[in-house]
């Protein structure tokens, strides 16, 4: 019994740890405004998705080790109303986005900006976020 | 001057005669006190949006997407008969869970539960008394919600994943705009002016 039971926690926890967060929150209730992070890694994938789009980016620690991020950023019709492609996610591609780092989990951040290689640069930040002169006048 | 005096003796007689008939006719039956709506809300406002209306959102969000994986984009719909039905049973669920959050009556969250991220995110009495300021607000964002799922709906029956996509996206919208009227919203923002500036 007390097998199954851990068998349905490992499932559930390894289920919640690669779903994104859905539910509704204040920015500032999420993501630390005062920890501003750069991020400049290579993008393993993009979910073009509602409400917010994600994107998951690999930094390298100063150690040598691989960090996964996982970046919030604006519904994908604001993301295409700034200029953003689904076709400009390619394979090992690399990017850096500025944004602010989750308050309770320090793989998730929430992105302001993405820098991609060719020096384009977009504003993704959600709804909500701090008026930090990020977003575009 | 006796022209105005027999006049307004007149009316005198005349207003008389009406009292008397009117005293005389049987008195108006008395109205009944207005009957206590049939329905009992049993979950607060903030059990409803975690209950009803945020995992059923989700589903109308999730039908469609794209995942880029490493450069390689795989594009998710519902696939089927049983999975359309699916999505529609989350916009619909969606819909009407819209009209329970006009219900009067209905508590802001359980007895004795506070903000959720205190000084972000305002706490239940807060919430309550920008609801009772403007009620109308309150209501035409719900009626609001209730009114962006129905393209959404239509989309779902005509199968067509695009236009589901798109329709997610005003959701979300009319969402964060109620949140940021009644649940965290900006300094200086009232709930009746954001809700006329609609």
């Amino acid at each position: 019994m007390k097998t199954k039971i851990f068998l349905v926690m490992l499932v559930v926890g390894a289920f919640c740890a690669v779903q994104p967060a859905q539910a509704h929150h204040a920015f500032a209730a999420e993501y630390d405004l005062t920890k501003p992070v750069t991020l400049n890694g290579i993008v393993t994938r993009m979910e073009w998705a509602n409400p917010h789009g994600w994107i998951y980016l690999d930094t390298k620690e100063p150690n040598g080790a691989v960090k996964h991020w996982m970046i919030e950023t604006a519904a994908p019709s604001q993301l295409s109303r700034h200029g953003l492609k689904k076709a400009d996610f390619t394979d090992g591609m690399t990017a850096v986005v500025k944004g602010y780092q989750g308050k309770t989990d320090p793989g998730l951040a929430n992105g302001r900006t993405l820098v991609l290689k060719d020096g384009r640069n977009f504003y993704i930040g959600s709804v909500g976020g701090p008026n930090d002169g990020a977003e575009p006048q | 001057m006796d022209y105005f005096r027999h006049h307004a003796a007149a009316a005198a007689v005349l207003l008389a005669a009406a009292s008397l008939l009117a005293g005389c006719s049987k008195p108006a039956p008395e109205q009944p006190p207005p009957a206590a709506p049939p329905y009992h809300p049993v979950a607060s406002i903030r059990e409803v949006m975690n209950s009803v209306i945020d995992p059923n959102v989700d589903v109308v969000w999730n039908a469609v997407k794209t995942v880029i994986d490493h450069g390689k984009p795989i594009e998710h719909a519902p696939a089927n008969d049983e999975e359309w039905a699916a999505v529609r049973h989350g916009a619909m669920t969606v819909s009407e869970g819209a009209n329970l959050l006009m219900m009067p009556g209905r508590a802001v969250a359980p007895p004795g539960a506070g903000s959720l991220a205190p000084g972000i995110e305002l706490a239940p009495d807060q919430v309550r008394a920008l609801i009772d300021k403007s009620p109308s607000g309150w209501n035409q964002f719900a009626r609001a919600l209730q009114d962006s799922l129905q393209p959404a709906i239509a989309a779902i029956d005509k199968k067509d994943a695009q236009a589901l996509f798109e329709a997610g996206d005003k959701i979300d919208e009319v969402c964060e705009s109620c949140h940021q009227v009644f649940w965290y919203p900006a300094p200086g923002t009232s709930a009746q002016a954001s809700a006329q500036a609609r």
